[in-house]
């Protein structure tokens, strides 16, 4: 019996936009796009898994969004066990600059909870709606309204604490 | 420069900005070549497969069609899906482990040997996935495969097979759990080059090509489980596998494998599916260290119940145990009842009555019975050779307890309610056993270990072999059925 799901389709469909999904999850090209191929290759490997070709973003949608999770968290205690250094090839996009004011929101966003994070950019990028966003994290929509207004508190105040102290330093090196 | 946003609207509008940004960073020509994730073509979609049907159409029309002759080679053949996995391709940026050492085998058949190096996928307990690549010297083009081998450290090939005779090598590795101790069972990862793709082989029978202790599903009871002795290795450029025709029992850190047992011996082959498929089986001899080729008497090793410790003591009699050189000495006292007073380390005059009619108390002592460093006596009657009795020191040497025994079988001399007679005895090794009869004359053989917590005080028999006696009251007279 054919799978459910076109499976080289959906590759092709959706995997750019998967891989940016990852990459404002776990901040690295490479991690991003295994997060992307595991996705894949779970599909894969269950294509029943999804009935209708229609909630097939949503599946892998959901499995970027955890896969990206326990890498993240792979990623956070390996490094208490190594010290901190990249040995990996700078990635297309660290050639690029982003604005200003840009960067200084996903470094703030860095500092977020994984599960905070994770609501702003479902909410913000994704453009999906508060069911979608309870759906796709397993959690109510109430957790998702709430979570929303703390990461938002959160992001405000990093960014605010990081940019008075860089106006600070901006200040005193022009005072020298 | 750039300031904090001075309303949330404000906040929402940058946010959403800077994500949108960011993720444009990501442009479609920095998305890497990777293969689709997807299963392999079932076998009849292959090209291949399909070159063949149309052969058949132009043989059929009289045309004569040459050059598919011979076998066709592995990678050349899709797999079944349903069977075998296609890896993602992940971890590229995956660092060598410094424990592994590079495979050098000839995965593509040209005559030239490949370097495979393994990356570890970094996790805090070294336990996340290995990815195996190369590069084919046929073609130059990268291939990878990606395996899950329990442990990222010390990854490192058996010698390379040609499973499939196609003359192409495969890649056998081996999973490595940390956590199961040193006889969990443990699987050999067999790695074949498909469709330009390192793309793990199953196993038909995957109870079979297994090493360890392998368990027996089902056999598990209150106080121990059975398990196969099982191993597997390249040899000769084939991977063989060996299983214990017989099942051991096994209770906590006890297991009963004989020295000596046969083996039944599978070679494996890998059939066109990619599915490794075990011979007809043939027979080894394990021996210890080593293993010999079977002869016409090959048998396990009889249980060792073959002797009796026969010297004991009665009242007014002292003697210095026999306890593996723990130094424990013990008297028996006249009393109603007598008693047994155990002196030695940490017990300074230990009493314990006894209540058997003329007690007599081995001069061996059953050592495999304490739980930790303790004395140990084996008590029966001169005048009702039904009874028997162990008794122990507490782990804590506070004093001597009477073990009891638990589960089916039992302790003593006598016959069972379904009729069957049972006889118990301390071989002269210091080990407690029963043997019950069955009903074709052969006799069971149960070894009696320690079973619960320390506290507990209880001991359960474990199966040991069959045995047959001329006379069962001379265990020495214990011989092959």
């Amino acid at each position: 019996m054919d799978p459910a799901v076109d499976i080289t389709e959906l590759y092709a469909a959706h995997r750019l936009q998967l891989v940016r999904l990852a990459v404002l999850l776990v901040d690295d090209f490479a991690s991003a796009e295994d997060v992307v191929q595991d996705a894949f290759a779970a599909l894969a490997r269950r294509p029943d898994a999804v009935k209708d070709p229609s909630k097939a973003l949503a599946y892998l949608r959901v499995s970027v969004v955890n896969t990206s999770r326990s890498a993240l968290r792979r990623r956070r205690t390996a490094r208490a066990y190594t010290p901190p250094h990249d040995l990996s090839p700078p990635s297309p996009e660290d050639s690029a600059v982003l604005a200003e004011e840009h960067r200084a929101v996903i470094v703030a966003l860095q500092t977020l909870a994984p599960r905070q994070r994770e609501v702003l950019v479902l909410r913000y990028w994704s453009h999906l709606s508060e069911a979608e966003i309870a759906r796709t994290l397993g959690i109510s929509q109430g957790t998702v309204k709430s979570t929303a207004s703390r990461a938002l508190t959160a992001l405000e105040k990093t960014m605010t604490s990081t940019m008075t102290s860089t106006t600070q330093t901006s200040s005193g090196e022009e005072e020298r | 420069m750039s300031t904090p946003p001075d309303t949330r609207a404000d906040l929402e509008d940058l946010l959403r900005s800077a994500l949108e940004a960011r993720a444009e960073l990501v442009r479609p020509e920095d998305l890497s070549l990777l293969a689709t994730a997807a299963p392999l073509r079932p076998r009849w979609q292959s090209p291949w497969v399909l070159l063949a049907t149309a052969a058949v159409v132009l043989l059929i029309l009289g045309v004569v069609f040459q050059g598919l002759a011979g076998q066709q080679r592995s990678d050349e053949i899709a797999p079944r899906p349903d069977q075998v996995e296609l890896p993602p391709n992940v971890g590229r940026t995956w660092e060598v482990s410094e424990e592994s050492s590079p495979a050098r085998l000839d995965l593509d058949g040209d005559g030239v040997e490949e370097r495979v190096e393994f990356l570890a996928e970094p996790t805090p307990d070294h336990d996340g996935r290995t990815r195996v690549q190369t590069t084919l010297s046929s073609t130059g083009e990268e291939t990878y495969g990606l395996v899950e081998l329990g442990s990222t450290i010390g990854v490192n090939a058996l010698g390379p097979i040609d499973a499939d005779a196609d003359g192409d090598q495969e890649l056998v590795l081996y999973t490595n759990a940390l956590d199961g101790g040193p006889n969990a069972p443990f699987e050999p990862v067999v790695l074949d080059l498909r469709e330009g793709l390192l793309v793990q082989a199953v196993s038909s029978s995957p109870e079979l090509l297994s090493g360890g202790d392998v368990p027996v599903p089902g056999s598990e009871t209150d106080h121990y489980d059975l398990f196969h002795a099982q191993s597997f290795l390249v040899e000769d450029g084939a991977l063989v596998s060996t299983r214990s025709r017989s099942a051991f029992a096994r209770s906590g850190m006890i297991q009963l494998a004989p020295e000596t047992y046969v083996m039944d011996r599978y070679e494996w082959s890998m059939d066109s599916d990619g599915v490794l498929v075990a011979g007809e089986p043939g027979c080894r001899v394990h021996v210890p260290e080593s293993s010999t080729a079977c002869t016409a008497d090959s048998r396990d090793d009889l249980p060792y119940v073959t002797s009796q410790s026969t010297d004991t003591i009665g009242v007014g009699e002292e003697v210095a145990l026999e306890d593996g050189g723990l130094g424990y000495r013990v008297r028996v006292e006249a009393g109603e009842p007598p008693s047994a007073v155990v002196d030695g380390p940490g017990a300074d005059g230990h009493v314990f009555g006894l209540d058997l009619p003329d007690p007599r108390v081995s001069t061996i002592s059953p050592t495999e019975l304490v739980s930790s460093d303790g004395a140990s006596l084996f008590v029966t009657s001169a005048s009702d050779p039904t009874l028997v009795q162990v008794v122990v020191e507490t782990a804590d040497q506070a004093g001597l307890v009477r073990l009891q025994p638990v589960g089916d079988i039992a302790f003593g001399t006598g016959t069972t309610d379904s009729g069957r007679a049972y006889r118990s005895w301390l071989t002269g090794a210091g080990v407690t056993v029963t043997v019950v009869e069955g009903a074709d004359g052969s006799w069971e053989a149960w070894r009696w270990v320690r079973v619960g917590s320390a506290e507990t005080f209880e001991m359960a028999a474990l199966p040991w072999g069959t045995i047959c006696f001329d006379d069962v009251e001379d265990p020495t007279t214990g011989q092959a059925c």
